[in-house]
Formats: C-alpha cells, sequence, structure tokens
C-alpha cells in the first residue's frame, strides 16, 4: 500500500535530498562508502581547505547521512546508510505507484483493442506481481 | 517539506489521443486508477479538465476498505501532447507532467515527471546535481543491497 504518507520521514527527506544536491557532498558520501575517514582524509582529493570540507561534512551530518565518533580526538566521519536507503524509498515508492498504474492502464488498453464489451472487467491485478521497479532488479 | 523528483518513461502501444483520453475519463481511470491493492469506482472520480479544473480520486483499499483521497488541480491541458496537474495537500505540494510523443508506429512514449522540488533547489545547477544525487542514490542503495 503506497498511498499512506510518513510526514517526519518526509521532513528528514527535505534534508537528505538537499544535502545531496551537492557534488563534494556526493563525493565524500561515495568515499565514506569505502569506510570511516578524518576530514583530513575528506580533504586530500578536493582542492579546498579543511575548513571547507569541514562545513560540507555539517551539512551531511545535519542531514543524518554521516555520523562522527566522539571519543576519538580525529574524530572521524562515518556513513549513516539508513538515511540513504529512505531517500531511495521514495523514489522507488512513486515508481512503483506509477509502473504498477501503466501495467493495469496496457492491460485496460489492450481489452479496448480486443474489441472486447468486457469494459467492466476490474483493475487487472496480476500486474502487481512482476518486477516492474528498476531498483529491484538491480 | 518533501524534495523528490522522478521521471518515469514508458512506451505505450497506442496513439497520443487515446492516451491522454483514457487518462482523462473516469470510465477509463476507473480501470487502472489507484494503488495495487485499491479500487477507484467510477463515482469516486471527478475530472473537470481545463486549467484550474478539479481532477478528485476517492481509492478504496480492497481489503479494509479505508479510503484515501486524491486532490489535484490542472494545471495544463493540452491534448494530446501534455497534462499538468498539482497537488497541493501532497507531501508538501507535488507536481505531475505526462507529456505524450508520437512515435509513428501505433506506438507513443508517455514520460511522467512527479517532482514537489522547493523553488530554492530549481536553478539549472542545482536540478542538474539534484537529479545526478537522485541516480547516485540508487546506485549506491543498490550496491549496499549486494554487498
Amino acid at each position: 500500500m503506497t498511498a499512506a504518507i510518513d510526514a517526519g520521514r518526509d521532513d528528514d527527506l527535505s534534508a537528505t535530498f538537499a544535502a545531496l544536491a551537492d557534488p563534494t557532498r556526493r563525493a565524500i558520501v561515495a568515499r565514506l562508502t569505502a569506510g570511516e575517514a578524518t576530514v583530513n582524509e575528506l580533504a586530500e582529493p578536493f582542492a579546498m581547505t579543511q575548513q571547507a570540507v569541514s562545513r560540507h561534512v555539517k551539512v551531511l551530518e545535519r542531514a543524518g547521512l554521516v555520523s562522527r565518533a566522539r571519543a576519538a580526538q580525529s574524530r572521524p566521519c562515518r556513513l549513516e546508510p539508513a538515511r540513504l536507503d529512505v531517500a531511495a524509498d521514495w523514489i522507488a515508492r512513486h515508481r512503483r505507484l506509477w509502473a504498477e498504474r501503466y501495467d493495469r492502464m496496457d492491460a485496460h488498453l489492450a481489452t479496448l483493442r480486443g474489441g472486447s464489451s468486457r469494459t467492466d472487467l476490474p483493475p487487472a491485478g496480476s500486474a502487481g506481481d512482476r518486477p516492474t521497479d528498476p531498483q529491484e532488479q538491480a | 517539506m518533501t524534495t523528490g523528483e522522478l521521471t518515469y518513461r514508458r512506451v505505450h502501444q497506442a496513439s497520443p489521443e487515446l492516451l491522454f483520453d483514457v487518462l482523462t475519463q473516469p470510465e477509463h481511470l476507473t480501470h487502472f486508477w489507484g494503488p495495487t491493492g485499491t479500487t477507484t469506482p467510477v463515482a469516486n472520480i471527478t475530472v473537470d479538465l481545463r486549467p484550474g479544473g478539479a481532477f478528485e480520486t476517492v481509492m478504496v483499499n480492497e481489503e479494509d476498505g479505508n479510503e484515501y483521497t486524491m486532490r489535484a488541480v490542472y494545471v495544463e491541458v493540452v491534448r494530446p501532447k501534455r497534462l499538468v496537474w498539482t497537488e497541493a495537500d501532497l507531501e508538501g505540494g507535488m507536481t505531475t507532467v505526462i507529456t505524450f510523443r508520437d512515435l509513428g508506429d501505433g506506438h507513443t512514449e508517455v514520460v511522467t515527471h512527479q517532482t514537489n522540488v522547493p523553488e530554492a533547489y530549481r536553478s539549472p545547477e542545482a536540478q542538474a546535481g539534484f537529479l545526478t544525487s537522485l541516480d547516485r542514490c540508487d546506485a549506491y542503495v543498490a550496491s549496499l543491497a549486494a554487498a
């Protein structure tokens, strides 16, 4: 069931998508998929100051995409993949809705083409069983 | 307020005119509109097909009878090329743009673009970054799932 929307998750999503709409921050996220890194290490591949990278990390932290260890002095950054899952889920949810809707529309069009008078057919239910979501096929 | 965006492309075996009609006429919409697991009786569908006109559906959950209402307003109605509506209530305001491209062999490409990206993120640069971020996000989550 895709109609129910969770308002709290929507607020989180806003921060997540906004944080990811920046190439440097996406690069930082990509780097962190390989494991923890300090701000120093994160700054290495970029032609920018450690301070600038630190600001990007703070945006990612606020968006819940990155956490930082409290104990160690270097405070290494770590990816929090749960939030990315929520963002991907938004896309998957809406994509699935349209994929299944158009599956059913195609079935309806097929009955129209067939010249069938069975215009009172219920919506085709079988279409939803197919893996129509590209993310699920990946 | 959510920011999310998706583009969904698909080719259908029908003319643009027929596709436009089945997406805008209650007697057609009733056959396929509601999410899987729901029905949308024709009496539950309101279509006032003009810019500013209402597009409303009440979808009924087949299991528990719960109802989900979609309240939209048409923004553009250009048969058979383009259909746009907005849902003010949904996730901070959702816009759906459906374009129909005649492929000339009895098939039509339908592109569905759905977005509720706030104004602040709508510059070309932000859009480019945003769309790329979604692709990356998809790829990344897929790689996590594969690991």
